[in-house]
């Protein structure tokens, strides 16, 4: 098993140390302040997330306004190291509550120190998951005012039986007056898109999350329209598989619960899902995607001090859904002096802080399209002319009730002893991740 | 600047920045909007003006890129106001520089407000062109600015910042003052009764008379005047004296300015100044009062810098050093280190020689000071100061000191106390033991130089051989010795070793027992030496003696088969020559002397000196040229050359004495010796420079000297001579054969520039990329590239950069056509110049036929019929070439492929045939089907008989000519071999077709089996 950490530090913005624990020796106390000097104050901090100064090697990610770094100094698992950041993260957030951040820190001292304790172990991770260690670890946490309230307690049953056991993701003996299955299906759509409109690179990254209130110890089965699936299912049950849009799903991984041999036996998701929500599984897809928006720009550079760009966006999803929270970037020269728009729907503005034309739109409906048109006038400037390089386009959105990748859910089945009746229900949506058009 | 509320929230806003992230959008917004009110049409209220352009100096000092809104800062300047006015002047100065031109148009602007009435405006413009000021405001404003200065109607205020601002002009530009006119009024100038006028004058007269003293020598009485009003304190403002000194600043001024004057001759001028500086000299004390000390300090090391420059009378000079005597026993560092630098410096005025040997002590006191600067001062002094009368005792305190020295300043310490002991040696065994002790002492730092010496030293002087031999022997005797130790000693006790014979414990082979003990601990580059003296021992074993033969021959054995070849090679031939009797005598006889020259040593303390701290002495010297030094007669100390070298004597200067035709040249050191004779001896062990390291060293400030040779071989050559001199690296012939069968790779190479070629080809057209490189870490100038085409290429060349700067690539790209079949080849003239030195070459440019050629394979069913079709000459020919190069089949097939003729396997019945198509291009001929057939003799490979046909017989002729160079000359063998070989193809050709020739076919043959 890998070494991930010698020491972890959460440090706030200014680089002071919030708090910190060392596992092992082999690092010195004041390795903080060479992150802060060397890291920090230096432009690196965004660009590299693991850097090596002296022997030690940082390993780092910002959250919120917090930088979490981990010190190693042997030949580390980096990856290991990240996981467990997102991992100790997630776990902080079960237990006060929503926000992570530097007050959610300074009013959780006690619980993260013992926290920290409790998940790494002379640098090796631990158990890290909220659910078995809510059952020891019972300290509450300070919950933000925002939050939802926390349950009330139940008894705890053996918790060491329990974390060995074979079942060790769920508790015995849960009951609900109403047993409910919530499914999610959250998908962001990667592109990249040459000024021609040729797709340079494109793929959609999503994940199955689940919400569960059941009762019992319940199996649960998913049926998606994948290939693989569909493919076996139709062989098993010797007759052709159904016309329609199969899904390949690639680097498709599940929550520990998912009986894998029975996957790769029967490709079936099939599994005895912890209580609350957890994420099922992640895929990727690289082939077959549909795009939600086209964006043709025409950026006019006329002369030294007038540009013209032209923007028209086109929704190409189906004309009952609908787009929420459009925001399309438009990158100008970093001299914009002025500028004047012409936009057919939504607010757009010039944000001289990132050098971009911010075009706004808060419900864009499926098979329509708006056009942006501006006028930007450039200040001369004394410095050698250069030329200016052309960002791409960015843009944001989410799309309700529609998926990039054409995935959708075909059955969820649950069986429980005592043969109680559930409610499923399933919910799609797709971001935009990295969505980029050159110009 | 108060009441700017937008102001004051942005930076109160920026100063609440949690991170650098949050200030770089909170900048970044700001500049947009400044941006954007800049751009509108609107005009602006000069309120936002000023608002905005300090805004943009803000930014500016935070460290963001403001590459915008000089416009408006630069028009703020013709504002009415005072805030207005500041802003634009301040914004101006701070954002812009002298090479922009927006500041021509603020020019016309700053001259109104220097000409107008308003003297805070008038000091704004100033300070402005004071601080950013170039050539264009030197050119157009110092008129002005002169007028400013001699007005007297000006407040001091006004005229002292005129004065520093035309200083700024004419550093700028020297013609900014007309010297004809000037020099009278800045003899006026310097009658001013306002103090602070004065000084700034007197800043402006030090520069004016650095440049051309002679203009001003009307001013030389006048600054006489100024010291002895202020010595004698009369006149002095409150405001101008400092702890009661009167003016110090203006008093160094005026000193400092009369330096540059070569000497006064006026008596009367002279006679007050040397008051003056006595005065000052008496007058100076240490004092507890640190602000006082340094200003009288000040004032008086510029004083003392006069004296060393006016040459004064000995009685002064003593006086001088009698001061410094006193400064040197202070415990005040800062003191200390003055007086011991001042007395090194007094050191270049002969006769106060004495004087300062009273201090010796004291100075050898000054040598265990714990501060390194101080040390370091006192080893200059104590090395400079050193003549016959004191080296034994100041030597012995070096070699005292180098036991406890650190080890940055051991190797510097080592080398001037082997120096001394070699300058002033009282006799030479005593240099000898000094140098013995000293590596014994100090090993490491001991250069090879100071051992090459003693080495020298001793083979030349016969009497000191013996005693050398025996305290060789001596330090041998110790347990653990230095490296170089062994060296010396193993060297000596080889060659006069025997001298010793008769003392107890000297014989040959004692001798080389206890030199083999030492064997094991010694490092590679001193093996070599000890089996040398083994030789040497052996040979000088008389009678001969078995034993000890036995012994060096196992070493000699041992080594036979050692890494080192330098080892291998003398144990062999060692082992060798000692059983050849009579022979191994003559060949290990003593060494010869060796020539006299110049000690190495003292060369490399120059260089040493050049390259260590350098003192502040010469600084000064480099920054302004003095003559304070260089006019101080560098009388040799006691005859040896002078220990401070001279500054200011440039290589330059050197060669262009050398390279006057006659006579110059003879009295410049004859000895210039080969970098060193005896490290030649020495083999491996020479780790001075060889010739080519030492040319290096032309830059050094060195002198006269070893370097003398290495100047005068290249200045003595007239310039316009020097074409081509250059050595061309690589075989250019090579190069271009190795490039027609490659597309990329190196055409030429000499020190100084590298052309690569790279080419791509497609059908008749070609695009062939040049590559010049520039090596070497000046500029090459007036590079041309021409190309001379043949008749059947088209070339088009784009034009090649005039200048290539150091170490930089251009590339030019070249466009080919091929408009017929033709084995011309096209040729580039290539010239370039690196200073003086013209460099030219033609090189052939690899565009030749094959280039053209397309690889095609043909299967049996296409080949036969094209065979076929092709009825014979002139379209079809045959050859038997004979004397080819002999060649396997594979490899000929090899060769064929790499020019693109493609092999078809396997189209031939019989093994030893090849048959071979490919596609030529050309603008005539288009795309052509070319045809080949090899028959190789299995049993002479050096003939073969060619048959070549294509649908052209220019271009059958052609390729078959071209195949048949290739064949023949080796393509990286020299072209001179081609006429030759080629020769008797042409009569070859003559010959008509004989219908034998037909029948001969084999193509038809070939076509008939089938």
């Amino acid at each position: 098993m890998p070494v991930a950490a010698s020491a972890i530090y959460f440090l706030n913005l200014r680089g002071d140390v919030l708090i910190n624990r060392t596992y092992r020796d082999d690092v010195g106390g004041n390795m903080v302040d060479a992150f802060r000097t060397h890291i920090m104050q230096t432009k690196e901090l965004g660009n590299c997330p693991v850097r090596q100064i002296g022997g030690c090697s940082f390993v780092y990610m910002r959250i919120s306004n917090v930088y979490i770094v981990i010190v190693v100094s042997s030949n580390a698992n980096v990856a290991c190291g990240f996981k467990f950041v997102v991992e100790a993260v997630a776990l902080f957030k079960s237990y006060f509550g929503g926000a992570f951040d530097e007050d959610a820190i300074k009013n959780n001292f006690v619980l993260i120190y013992e926290l920290l304790d409790e998940i790494m172990d002379f640098g090796y991770p631990q158990n890290l998951s909220p659910e078995i260690l809510k059952l020891y670890i019972t300290q509450e946490g300070v919950r933000s005012p925002f939050s939802s309230k926390p349950k009330d307690n139940k008894p705890v049953p053996n918790a060491t039986l329990q974390v060995t056991g074979a079942v060790g993701w769920r508790r015995e003996g849960l009951s609900y007056k109403k047993n409910e299955v919530f499914l999610d299906i959250v998908e962001s759509v990667n592109l990249l898109m040459s000024s021609k409109g040729n797709v340079l690179r494109c793929d959609v990254t999503g994940k199955v999350l689940m919400k569960c209130f059941l009762s019992g110890m319940p199996d649960l089965k998913l049926g998606l329209n994948d290939k693989i699936g569909l493919e076996k299912e139709s062989e098993m049950k010797s007759r052709p598989a159904k016309s329609g849009k199969t899904i390949e799903l690639d680097d498709v991984t599940f929550h520990q619960c998912v009986n894998l041999t029975r996957f790769n036996s029967e490709k079936t998701v099939s599994f005895v899902p912890p209580d609350g929500e957890f994420e099922l599984m992640k895929y990727r897809i690289t082939e077959g995607v549909n795009l939600p928006f086209r964006v043709l720009p025409t950026i006019k550079e006329l002369g030294r001090t007038r540009m013209e760009v032209n923007v028209k966006v086109k929704s190409v999803f189906g004309a009952k859904m609908f787009a929420l929270g459009v925001v399309v970037k438009i990158p100008v020269p970093k001299q914009t002096a002025k500028t004047n728009f012409q936009v057919t729907t939504g607010r757009a503005k010039y944000n001289p802080s990132i050098d971009c034309l911010v075009w706004k739109i808060r419900k864009f409906p499926g098979q329509t399209e708006s056009t942006l048109s501006a006028e930007i006038e450039l200040i001369s400037t004394m410095g050698e002319k250069k030329s200016w390089t052309r960002p791409p386009i960015q843009m944001e959105f989410q799309v309700p009730m529609f998926t990039a990748s054409g995935l959708r859910v075909r059955f969820l089945k649950v069986w429980e002893k005592s043969g109680y009746n559930t409610v499923e229900w399933v919910r799609y949506i797709t971001k935009a991740g990295s969505y980029e058009i050159r110009c | 600047m108060t009441g700017m509320r937008g102001l004051s929230v942005f930076i109160s806003d920026i100063r609440n920045c949690q991170n650098k992230e949050a200030e770089r959008l909170r900048v970044d917004k700001e500049l947009g909007n400044i941006r954007t009110c800049f751009k509108n049409e609107k005009v602006l209220t000069p309120y936002k003006k000023k608002k905005y352009v300090w805004k943009m100096l803000y930014i500016h000092m935070l460290g963001y890129d403001v590459d915008f809104g000089h416009m408006e800062a630069v028009s703020l300047i013709s504002a009415p106001k005072y805030p207005e006015k500041q802003v634009g002047y301040i914004v101006t100065s701070c954002l812009l520089n002298e090479n922009h031109d927006f500041l021509k148009l603020a020019i016309n602007t700053v001259r109104n407000d220097i000409i107008g009435r308003n003297e805070t405006f008038q000091c704004l413009a100033l300070t402005l062109v004071g601080n950013i000021g170039g050539r264009d405001f030197a050119e157009s404003l110092a008129p002005d600015v002169q007028k400013l200065l001699i007005s007297s109607s000006c407040r001091p205020l006004v005229r002292k910042k005129a004065a520093l601002c035309l200083l700024r002009l004419f550093r700028k530009n020297p013609d900014a003052i007309n010297v004809d006119g000037w020099a009278d009024r800045m003899t006026q100038l310097l009658d001013e009764r306002d103090l602070g006028v004065l000084t700034s004058s007197t800043s402006l007269l030090v520069a004016l008379v650095s440049n051309n003293h002679e203009a001003y020598s009307s001013c030389l009485p006048k600054c006489v005047k100024i010291l002895e009003r202020l010595a004698r304190n009369q006149d002095v403002p409150q405001e101008y004296t400092y702890y009661g000194i009167p003016s110090p600043w203006l008093q160094v001024k005026a000193m400092r300015a009369l330096q540059y004057f070569p000497t006064i001759e006026d008596p009367s001028t002279r006679k007050s100044l040397f008051e003056v500086l006595q005065r000052i000299l008496m007058g100076t004390d240490v004092v507890k009062n640190v602000n006082k000390n340094n200003a009288s300090h000040a004032v008086l090391f510029e004083a003392l810098s006069l004296v060393i420059h006016l040459d004064a009378e000995k009685e002064m000079m003593s006086q001088c050093v009698a001061l410094l005597g006193k400064f040197i026993s202070v415990r005040e560092p800062n003191i200390r280190y003055l007086g011991l630098e001042n007395m090194t410096r007094m050191l270049m005025v002969t006769d106060v020689q004495d004087v300062i040997k009273k201090h010796q002590s004291q100075i050898i006191t000054s040598l265990k000071d714990p501060d390194i600067s101080i040390r370091r001062r006192a080893l200059d002094l104590l090395y400079g100061m050193c003549d016959v009368s004191n080296a034994k005792d100041i030597v012995e305190e070096l070699l005292q000191y180098l036991s406890t020295a650190e080890f940055s300043m051991r190797e510097e310490l080592s080398l001037k106390a082997a120096i001394l002991a070699e300058k002033f040696a009282p006799d030479l065994s005593w240099y000898v033991d000094v140098i013995l002790q000293l590596i014994d002492k100090a090993g490491d730092f001991v250069s090879d130089d100071i051992w090459f010496r003693v080495v020298q030293f001793v083979t030349n002087n016969e009497d000191l051989q013996p005693y050398a031999a025996s305290k060789a022997r001596e330090y041998l005797d110790k347990i653990a010795i230095h490296e170089t130790m062994v060296k010396v000693s193993a060297y000596i006790l080889g060659e006069y070793g025997h001298l010793l014979a008769r003392q107890p414990g000297c014989s040959a082979s004692e001798l080389f027992s206890i030199l083999h003990e030492k064997l094991p601990t010694v490092s590679t580059p001193t093996i070599p030496i000890l089996l040398s003296t083994y030789a040497k021992l052996l040979m000088h074993a008389q009678p001969r003696d078995p034993e000890l033969e036995k012994k060096v021959w196992a070493v000699f054995k041992k080594y036979e088969s050692c890494i080192d070849v330098e080892i291998q090679q003398r144990a062999v031939e060692y082992f060798e020559l000692s059983k050849k009797g009579a022979a191994f005598m003559d060949v290990l006889a003593e060494m010869p002397k060796f020539p006299e020259r110049q000690s190495s040593l003292i060369k490399k303390a120059e260089i040493v000196e050049d390259t260590a701290d350098q003192s502040a002495i010469k600084l000064r010297a480099q920054q302004q040229p003095s003559n304070a030094l260089v006019v101080a007669n560098p009388q040799p100390v006691s005859g040896a050359p002078p220990p401070l070298k001279i500054p200011s004597q440039e290589p330059q200067s050197v060669a262009r004495s050398i390279s006057q035709p006659n006579g110059t040249s003879s009295n410049l050191d004859p000895q210039a010796p080969s970098p060193d004779l005896l490290s030649d001896l020495l083999g491996p062990l020479a780790i001075e420079a060889a010739p080519g390291a030492v040319s290096t060293d032309q830059h050094g400030p060195s002198g006269t000297g070893g370097h003398a040779d290495e100047v005068d071989g290249s200045a003595i050559v007239p310039v316009g001579e020097q074409t081509n001199n250059v050595e061309v690296i690589g075989n250019i012939a090579e190069r271009f054969h190795a490039l027609c069968l490659k597309d990329s790779g190196v055409l030429y190479e000499d020190p100084y520039i590298q052309i690569g070629i790279k080419a791509e080809w497609r059908g008749h057209h070609g695009r062939l990329v040049l590559f010049l490189g520039n090596k070497s870490t000046s500029p090459l100038t007036s590079v041309q590239a021409l190309i001379l085409p043949p008749a059947h290429l088209k070339l088009e060349l784009s034009p090649v950069p005039d200048t290539i700067p150091p170490r930089a690539q251009v590339q030019s790209p070249l466009e080919v056509m091929n408009i017929r079949p033709s084995r011309d080849v096209a040729v580039l003239d290539f010239s370039y110049k690196l200073g003086t030195i013209v460099v030219g070459a033609k090189l052939r440019i690899p565009a030749v036929i094959n280039k053209f050629l397309q690889p095609l394979q043909l299967t049996t069913e296409e080949f036969f019929p094209q065979w076929r079709a092709l009825s014979g000459p002139p379209l079809k020919l045959q050859e038997v070439v004979r004397g080819v190069r002999p060649l396997a089949l594979p490899e000929m097939a090899n060769l064929f492929n790499s020019f693109r003729v493609t092999i078809c396997p396997g189209l031939d019945p019989n093994p030893n045939n090849l048959v071979a198509s490919t596609t030529f291009y050309s603008d005539t001929t288009g795309a052509m089907l070319c045809l080949a057939r090899i028959e190789t003799d299995p049993a002479d490979r050096t003939q073969l008989r060619m048959t070549v046909g294509s649908g052209d017989p220019t271009l059958t002729f052609e390729l078959k000519e071209f195949i048949k160079e290739q064949l023949i000359v080796m393509p990286m063998g020299s072209r001179a071999l081609v006429p030759a070989a080629a020769a008797p193809a042409p009569a070859a050709v003559a010959q008509p077709p004989s219908p034998a020739a037909l029948a001969d076919d084999p193509g038809a043959m070939l076509a008939g089996l089938l």
